[in-house]
Formats: structure tokens, sequence, C-alpha cells
């Protein structure tokens, strides 16, 4: 279990990187907190011939606030943001869902932009972009552009960013009044990547559902918008049976997987002992239904 | 009406627990913890040689496949490579690989695969070169040309064919079959109330030290000698078969021990790992590093357990007492079978656990099929017995509508009964079973569980209740590795597994315990024989001095495994003690000019009884048997050294019908395990919310120590109970190779256990210690089982799989729903 040769390249600033990225063509990779990376390679599921570090670059670790937004820099670790009193405040799902991602030692290493650049299926962090509609800022030596989350999965473990392309933030939309966040998740073992994980963002008026957001992870290819829970809710003053009913149509309308289809999802491994889809759905629905419940009762929609 | 015979005149009525002890019984801080601690252990892996090499061994993709070339010209030009040696260049160099399997020739088990591969992961090739990269970049320039064949996965389709075979020679894929008859089985079941049947599957799991095998082999060609710097097990008395496989002579051959970062028996003997980096040394002239990474590990290593496919029948009465007991098992092997059916006679040891049956049949299958040959984990197959047995015993309860806690009370083998032979043959030295239960009973508060359990129930929570009574034999005896075969086919008939010892008190009287054999693997082997070796000289266990001595040269010695240690160690060092303690007396009575006879030990000298001023300390004799020759009695050796080889306690030779085992297996320990559950209905996902563990293995050493036993061994049983799993697909290729996807239980996952202990000396070892090595994974299997049960009781569902994941799980419930 060690990495095939590679030269190692240290960029300087986030455009060095991009330089470097588009001089060394498509061998080369961006290495952030080497979380997944580094087993890959260790595993020989990736040679790139090059590994462009981020790490160093000067002012890609910033979480602030920017206006309407809560942007998220290319290094920033997820340890960080889970201790960020503004993350807490402002983006309460994305700080609940990072607490979901692996174990402490590995949080402090890995980052945010990372998880969401690396887009696992089944992933925590890419399912709160999608739920929090996200918007990513892609940066190359051709220059900036921004794209929102759920353009930006496209299958898994790919993106719509070129290989030179660097996710150099990720911008989530700050809360306000009267909107109650929720990740939840079943996985395994503690720690581990989830079965299956929903995020839901509920913004409740007067009793009422006046806008709602729901992603899950674990039941395709890339984390998915629950556009048929959302409808279910959206207007209704919400009770158990109502939210329920949402769950179930949270994977009404899912292609069902075959057997081992899910596996490469979680690592890149020819392949793994994963759940098959109708367990992973019936669990996507049951998170779906706690993540909402909760969400509500943040929300104090639900007494 | 118990099975007690006084064929065994010679096993002494029980004793009362022996509170006057300085050290044995008393919480001892370990004495490996400092050095541990501080990052001081010197694991193999720390371990560097001048000029030292690094190994990487290219393993076969393919289940079942016909090598047909091996080219490895690329590989040897490689930048950094000293060496490769392919599967039949080996095969042309070096000897097959110890094995104890029932036809070590028709099954030949080599280093490297010589013609065919068996499994995926079983090795190539052997790369060695100035780093381990160079090496595993190396390994992917070898170009091997395989014809793949169908692979044998599945065992009861496999035991059938005869035509797709994984060892041709064999002419079938069932390495060994037999079914025993213990007792009048036919008219026990003809005589029964009821006949209740179970079939179980006990799926494949692996045992997973952090610390995975490793050595280094060191040779001298000019000497001619050859050291092996191994973390695995180096049993003294069987080393010679690693010497026979590198073709040196076996007092050329010295294996030493290291620390290891656990074990639990997957380092029983790890002949690939020694073998491999001591060919690799011969070849090269120089030292050679091979550490298994955790891919080697667990697709190569030796820590898969059983693999087993159970019909377990119980026959019994209406009250609910137990008659007679069937079970046929068929075993997934996997390519090789090195220890044999050792772990089934590991299960037939204790086959009808506490309790009183009075005839079993056992039919064992072992069958060969395409995946990685089993090894030796925590329990060696008692584990996935207990597990079946305390399964049908839960089923009987439910069908007859007791407690079952009561239908376990009604069957436990009275104290009275003891030593008492279970069907098998195998003696139970001591026990008495039911104050363990009660024990476990009341610190669980079983009755209060039982109705806060129904008031949950009745909020919709799916709480459930588990509880087992299991026994752990320990101190395994030679015996059990041939009694399979009828006399006419044991060419050798092993009747020991001795552990020796060497102490020496020095010329002030410090104490200094020599073993051989026997590594730390997590187990305290140093702490155990300080504690032991201190209780003799009334000295301080921090202040002996435990040495770990190396194959050449040593005394028979067999280690760690079958929880023999800290019995062993017992009685050895016991019986050195005396030796030394002996001669002590008769420098002191010479010096003193006493009688022997007079004297008495006392606080670390002799004194003269009833005369505590003439006394001579420990030191004051010493200083005499090593300065002051004049000192010592006529014809009494300066010095003081003893040696003490400790043989199997009980050990008593099986029938030559096979109908009577005879005893191999004598020192047996009890435990009550309780458990009470939570299941998510929707996940499938099991919480535990009370634990409860109560042993009673004889006389405790250091029940600090023994509690970490339990844990750990708790600990593996949740895994093993509800996530770990070795999985193939239908192929043969294995489906998990890391910790990524094979769930060992974190510290979040494992319950907080509440220890209980009773003391039932075993009358048969020194200080009446009886083992306690695979405390906990023997129990926790059954308990989750029936907690499981219990909680989804409306649901129909019964654990009859392990493990028993949360997809399984909301399977079953769907499935008795539909
Ligand atoms: C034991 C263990 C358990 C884990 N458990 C979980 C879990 O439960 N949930 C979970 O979500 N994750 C888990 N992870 C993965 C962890 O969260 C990773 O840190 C994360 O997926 C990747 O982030 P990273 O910073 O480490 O990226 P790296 O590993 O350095 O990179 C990952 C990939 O993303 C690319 N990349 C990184 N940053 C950028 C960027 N800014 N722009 C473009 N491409 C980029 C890299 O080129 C690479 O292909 C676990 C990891 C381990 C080792």
């Amino acid at each position: 279990m060690k990495p095939p040769p590679f030269s190692y390249h240290r960029g300087r600033t986030v455009e060095h990187a991009a330089e470097l990225l588009r001089e060394l063509g498509p061998s080369a990779r961006l290495l952030a907190g080497g979380q997944s990376l580094l087993p890959m390679l260790n595993l020989r599921l990736a040679e790139p011939a090059h590994l462009v570090d981020l790490g160093s670059a000067p002012g890609l670790d910033v979480i602030r606030r920017d206006g309407d937004m809560l942007v998220v820099g290319a290094t920033a670790r997820q340890a960080a943001v889970e201790h960020s009193s503004d993350v807490r405040a402002l983006v309460p799902l994305l700080a609940e869902a990072v607490e979901h991602v692996a174990h402490p030692p590995i949080r402090h290493r890995g980052t945010v932009v990372g998880s969401i650049a690396h887009a696992s299926a089944v992933a925590e962090l890419p399912c709160a972009a999608v739920a929090l509609n996200a918007q990513l800022t892609l940066l190359s030596a051709d220059g900036v552009r921004t794209v929102g989350a759920e353009e930006f999965f496209t299958g898994a473990f790919t993106t719509s960013a070129r290989a030179d392309e660097i996710v150099a933030q990720v911008a989530f939309p700050v809360t306000g009044p009267g909107t109650g966040q929720a990740w939840s998740e079943f996985s395994l073992r503690r720690g581990n990547f989830p079965v299956a994980g929903a995020g839901a963002s509920v913004t409740v008026a007067d009793g009422e559902i006046v806008d709602v957001a729901i992603a899950i992870c674990g039941v395709s290819d890339r984390p998915v918008r629950a556009r048929a829970a959302e409808a279910a809710l959206l207007g209704t003053r919400p009770g158990p049976e109502v939210v329920a009913a949402a769950a179930a149509a949270s994977i009404a309308d899912l292609a069902p997987r075959v057997d081992g289809d899910l596996a490469a999802h979680i690592l890149p491994v020819v392949a793994a002992p994963v759940p098959a889809w109708g367990y992973r759905a019936s669990v996507a629905k049951s998170q779906v239904r706690r993540a909402v419940t909760t969400a509500l009762t943040r929300a104090g929609g639900v007494r | 009406m118990s099975q007690t015979t006084d064929s065994h005149a010679d096993v002494p009525a029980p004793m009362a627990p022996h509170k006057d002890m300085k050290w044995i019984g008393k919480s001892v801080k370990r004495v490996e913890d400092p050095k541990l601690l501080r990052g001081l252990g010197r694991y193999i892996d720390d371990v560097v040689l001048p000029g030292m090499l690094h190994a990487a061994v290219l393993r076969s993709p393919h289940a079942h496949a016909r090598i047909v070339s091996v080219d490895a010209e690329r590989a040897r030009r490689a930048p950094g490579v000293v060496a490769v040696l392919t599967g039949p260049e080996a095969a042309e160099q070096f000897g097959p690989l110890p094995d104890s399997g029932p036809a070590p020739d028709k099954h030949v088990w080599r280093v490297l695969a010589a013609d065919k591969v068996h499994y995926v992961g079983e090795g190539v090739a052997v790369v060695v070169a100035e780093n381990r990269y160079q090496a595993e970049d190396a390994r992917t320039l070898i170009d091997v040309t395989y014809d793949v064949l169908e692979p044998v996965v599945d065992p009861i389709a496999a035991a059938e064919d005869t035509g797709n075979l994984v060892h041709e020679a064999l002419g079938t894929n069932v390495a060994y079959e037999r079914t025993f008859t213990f007792g009048d089985v036919a008219h026990d079941f003809a005589d029964a109330d009821l006949v209740v049947r179970d079939r179980l599957r006990w799926g494949r799991q692996t045992a997973h030290p952090l610390d995975t095998t490793a050595a280094i082999g060191d040779y001298d060609a000019g000497t001619g000698e050859m050291v092996v710097h191994t973390n695995s097990i180096s049993m003294t008395w069987l080393a010679f078969g690693a010497a026979v496989a590198l073709g040196i002579p076996s007092n050329k051959l010295d294996l030493r021990p290291y620390i290891s970062g656990g074990s639990f028996g997957s380092k029983q003997f790890c002949w690939r790992s020694t073998v491999t980096a001591a060919m690799m040394s011969k070849i090269t002239g120089r030292p050679v590093k091979y550490v298994e990474d955790r891919l080697d590990h667990q697709l190569n290593g030796d820590q898969h357990g059983s693999d087993r496919y159970y019909d377990v029948e119980l026959a019994l009465m209406r009250d609910g007492t137990f008659r007679s007991l069937k079970i046929d098992c068929v075993d997934d092997y996997g390519a090789y079978i090195q220890f044999g059916v050792g772990s089934h006679g590991n299960a037939l040891a204790q086959v009808t656990g506490p309790y009183r049956i009075t005839s079993t049949e056992y039919r064992v299958r072992a069958v060969l099929t395409n995946k990685t040959q089993q090894g030796a984990y925590r329990g060696f197959g008692a584990d996935a017995g207990n597990w079946a047995l305390e399964r049908i015993v839960d089923k009987a309860a439910a069908e007859l509508g007791l407690d079952p806690a009561d239908i376990r009370r009604r069957n436990l083998i009275p104290p009275d009964a003891f030593p008492y032979h279970i069907p098998s043959g195998n003696m139970y030295d001591s026990g008495n079973y039911e104050p363990v239960l009660d024990h476990a009973l009341q610190r669980f508060d079983y009755d209060g569980w039982r109705r806060k359990q129904e008031a949950m129930r009745a909020e919709g929570r799916k709480i459930g209740i588990g509880v087992v009574t299991a026994n752990e034999r320990s101190v395994y005896g030679a015996t059990e590795f041939w009694f399979w075969f009828d006399d006419k086919d044991v060419p050798v008939k092993t009747t020991s597994t001795p552990e020796g010892v060497s102490m020496t008190v020095d010329t002030v009287g410090a104490v200094t315990v020599t073993l051989y054999s026997t590594p730390f693997w997590g187990n305290s082997s140093d702490t155990v024989a300080a504690m032991l070796a201190a209780e003799e000289f009334d000295v301080d266990p921090a202040d002996v001095s435990v040495v770990h001595h190396g194959t050449k040269g040593g005394l028979p010695a067999a280690g760690p495994g079958g929880s023999r240690l800290t019995v062993m160690l017992a009685g050895a060092i016991t019986g050195a003690s005396k030796k030394i303690k002996d001669k002590l007396r008769r420098i002191a009575a010479h010096d003193m000019e006493v009688d022997e006879a007079d004297l008495e030990w006392v606080d670390g000298g002799y004194q003269v009884r009833g005369a505590e001023d003439s006394r001579r300390s420990i030191g004051d004799l010493a200083m005499l048997a090593y300065l002051v020759k004049t000192a010592l009695p006529d014809g009494e050796e300066s010095g003081l050294a003893a040696d003490f080889v400790y043989d199997h306690p009980h050990l008593t030779m099986p029938k030559p019908d096979r109908s009577d085992l005879g005893s191999f297996y004598p020192c047996v320990g009890h435990a009550c395990h309780l458990v009470a559950v939570e299941v998510d209905e929707e996940t499938g996902s099991v919480d535990i919310l009370d634990y409860v563990a109560v042993h009673d293995s004889g006389t405790l050493v250091n029940p600090r120590s023994y509690d970490g036993q339990i844990v750990g061994g708790t600990a593996q049983g949740v895994g093993t109970a509800l996530a770990e799993e070795m999985t193939y697909d239908a192929a043969g290729n294995p489906l998990v190779g890391t910790f990524w996807d094979y769930l060992i239980p974190t510290a979040l996952d494992v319950p907080e256990v509440n220890f209980g202990h009773e003391e039932t000396p075993s009358p048969i070892t020194a200080h009446g210690i009886k083992g306690g090595g695979e405390a906990g994974r023997l129990m926790a299997p059954g308990a989750l089982s029936a907690a499981i049960d219990d909680a989804l009781r409306d649901h129909g569902v019964r654990v009859t799989e392990l493990p028993a994941t949360p997809e399984r799980i909301v399977g079953w419930i769907q499935g008795h729903r539909g």
C-alpha cells in the first residue's frame, strides 16, 4: 500500500496552482487535505504523475460572511468549519453535516471544499451543498466562473469542473428568520460514510411552509434534490402525516439501482459489500423524515 | 443425574478460593505499559538492520487459475530491485510450509503458488528492493499469464462436486468428514418429548490486529545461521517446520519474538511471513524485512475465522430438561487447512456448554474452496459452537414459553457433579454455575429491566433483552490435533503441549524469568510472569525482569493460544521457583546449622519456625550461593538458576473407536452475559443500552488485565454479532480489503461493560487458575442475537445468521411482514 511514483509541486498561490495544472496537463491532480486522495494513491486507485499542493497558498482558508453568503475557502479544514460560530449561526445545516464527516483527526486535515470537489455520492458535504444551493467558484488559468451545486455534480466522482479548474471557494446562502435546518444520516459505524443521509432547510411563516429544500445522498450516483418531497411540503401546515408523506415521496421517483452499482460511489474500488438499493432507499426515506421533522422544530413550525 | 466418573481419580476435589496471596488476585498495573505508553516498545517495523532490504509480494487477482508463465525480467531490471523470486522458482528451492491438515501431501501448501493459484491474494512472486516503494513499483512489472479456471465458491455445492477441485490430488473438495456419536443419541431422541431444530449460519470474520504480521530474515552465509525477528509466534518445539521449508538445519534457525500490537489468535504460526523474509535473506545475503500491509493481511494473513453452516437439533422434555444434541456442520476452510479441523476440537471440548446433556452427535465436513484459508481467531471454533448452542436453547425456551434465564438454570450442571465429563469425553475440572447466573441477573437487575422493557415497548420502542450462560474451555491438549483419525492413521501420537521457563535469582536476590515462545501480544505475558514470580519470592512484580528467548536452544514452549498461557506459566514458574527455593532452603539450613524441616519461607526469606529473629533473606542467601562456595552444603553447585518444563495438567487418551475423545481441554470457565438493546425498525441499527458480564475463570491473577480481556473480547463479539464480515462474491472475489469496509467496532460502538467475578478454582492447576483469554467473544454473539430476537418478537424475527447487519435486520422484518 505505497503510492506509485509522482512528482510534487507546491502552488504558491491559487493562481500559480492553476497555472501548474494547465502546464502539467491531465496527469496532474490537485492535493488538498489528502484524506481521500492519499488513500486512493496508496491503493493505487489513482496514479497521477503530478500532485499540485494547494495547502500553503495564502488566504485560501477563509471562512467569512460576504453579504448574504458565507464563503468557505478551498483550504479551510473541516474542523475549522465545524468549530466556527459563524457557520453554526449562519448555515446550521453545514455545521451539522460536517460533524458527521469521519472522525476528528480526519476533519483536522480534510477540507470542506476538497470533499465537495471529490464528489462522492454518499458524502455529507456535497449533499449539504445541494440542499443549500451553494455556489462554487471555479478558477483556472482562463479566469473564474461560478456554478450552482446541483449543476456541479454530474455523476460519481465526476463534476462539471474541468481537470485544470480549481474550486477556489464555495459560498453558502445564510439563513434568515423562520428557517430551520437539519442533517440526518445513518451509517453502519459511527464516523463512516452514511448508507443514506438527508439535509433539509425549511422556512415557516405563520405556521405555513413557505420555502423548503431537501437533498439526499446514498441513493444515486450523486446527491439529489428531493423535489417531490419539497412539493408535498410547500404551502402546508406541517404535521407528522404530511412529513411522512413527503418522506415517502422523496424516494418514489428515484430510479432503482442494481446491486453493487453504488459500490463505486463510496471509494472508487472495484467492489465493496455495500447495502442494496432497496435498503438504502428505505433508510433515505427515514432520514428525510427525521431531518425535516428536526428542521421544522428548529424553525418553530411543529410544536 | 450427572456423568461424573471416578476413572480420573487423579483429579483432586475443588479447592476453596485462597485469599491469602500477596500478588495473585490483586489488580496490578501492567509491567509492559511504561515502555509501550512512551513509544519505546520496539515493534517489528521499528527494527532496522544495516543493509536491510524490503519485500513486497505479488498476489493472485484470480480465485482459481493455472499459472502458465511468470516473467519477472522487467521487474528485475527496475530501480532498486535486488532480487525477484517467482512461485515456480521458490518451489524448486524451498520446501512446502508445515501443514497439519488431513493430507498435507495432497493439498500442498507453499509460501508462493507454484502451478496454480487457489484464491485471490495467494502469493505468486516476491520482489526485494532497497525500499518498499521500489518493491511495490517493480511488483507491477511482473507479467503473469493465467489460465483462469472456474472458481469453487459455495462450500455446500463444492462438497458434492468432484469435477471442479481446489486440489486435484485430493480427488474431492471435502478435506475431512466424520460423524461422531457420543452416548445413545438415538435412544435419547426417541425418548424426548420434543425436538427443536435450527439452521444457522456463522459468517466468516477475521481477527484484525493493528500490527500486521511481519518478519525480518537475517542470514549469515558464513555460519549458515538464520535469525528471524518476528512478531508471530515461534513455538520452540515446532520451529523445525520452518527450518525444513527453508532447507537449513533446525539448530541453525533462531526465531526471535517481538512484541506485537495484537494477535487474537492470528499470529499462531504465520509461517508465510517468516519464510518469505528468511528465504529472501538467504537468496540476497542481506537482511530482508517483510511487513504485511492491510491488504496483504486481509487477503493472505492467517486470521480468517470459522465460516460455518449449521443444522442443530436439541431433544428435550416438556419441562425444559435437555436430553441430547445433534450438530451437523459444514465449515468453509478456504483453500488450505493448516490447522486441520482443530477448530472443531475446540467446539467439541464444550459442545454441550454448561448444560447436562447426556448424548451428542457431531458431524463435521471440512470443505475446501477458492478463498483465503482459515487461521485461528479468538475462540477458534468454540465461538461459533457456543453461539449455535445458545441459539437452539433460546429457540427451545421460546417454543416451551419458558423464560430464557429459567430454561438455562434448569439445565446447568450442578456443583457437586464436578469433575464432570461431557459426552465428547472432555472433562470440566470444576464449576459452580448458578451463582454466576444469579450474580449476573442481580447486577443487571433482570426483573427491573423486564419491567422497564414492557413500559418502553408500550411506547412503541423495540427493546430486547438477551441472556447467555456459556463456557470457556482453556488449556488445550495435543490430542485434539489427531483424535480425528483412527489409530492406524496416526503416525505420531503427540501428547504434550509443554511450556518451559528458566529462572534465576542473581547475587543480590533479583529475580529474572526467561520465557520461550511467549511474545507480548497484548495478553500481558510479562505481567503474568512477573506476578507469579513475585508471589513466590515476595518481591514487587515491577522488579522482576522478564526476558524473551528465541527458539534456538530454547526449552519446549507453545506460547499463547487456547487460553493456555497464564495456566501454563503458573505451572512452570511455580515449578522453577520451587527448585530455587529448595536450594535456598538447603543453603539456609546449612548456614544457620538448623534442620531444613525447621525452616519456613516468610516475607522473602527463610526463618526458623517460631523464631523471627533467626532468618536469612533471599539477598543473604543469594550472596552465599554466588560468592561463598565454602558456605554451601557439600555437592551444591554455585548460583541460583532453574529450568522447569510444565506439561499439560490433565490429558487423557481418546478411546480407539472415538466414542470418547478423552480429556483434552479440561480447565473450564463459565460466564453469563446479559444485554439490553433497542432496535431501530427503519434502519435496522442495534443500540446497546446495558451490558453485564460475570465471569468465573478460577482464581483471578490480575483482575485489571482480566477485565481488559473481557472488554476486548466483548468488543470483538459485538463486531461478530452486528457488523464484521469477510464477504466474497460469486466469483470468489473478496469484497472486503481494508477497514473501510471491514467494520470493526470502534470505541464509539462498544458498550460500557459492567463486570462481575466469581472464583471457582481449578483443582488441577497451580493456584487454581483457569484461562480467560477468549472471554467475551464466546458469549457476546449469543447474547446480542437473543436480545435482537426479543426486541423484534412482534415481527417473529429470529437471528439465524451472523453478522446481524442493519440491512439483514430490515430484510428479516420485511420478510416476516410479507
Ligand atoms: C477514515 C476516513 C473516513 C472518512 N469518512 C468520511 C465521511 O464519513 N464522510 C465524508 O464525506 N468523507 C469522509 N472521508 C473523506 C474526507 O472527508 C476527505 O477529507 C474529503 O473527502 C476530501 O477532502 P480533502 O481535503 O482531504 O481532499 P483530497 O483528498 O486532497 O482531494 C480529494 C479529491 O478532490 C480534488 N480536490 C481537492 N480540492 C480541490 C479543489 N479545491 N478544487 C478541485 N479539486 C479539488 C483532489 O484533486 C482529489 O481528486 C473520510 C476519510 C477517511 C480517511
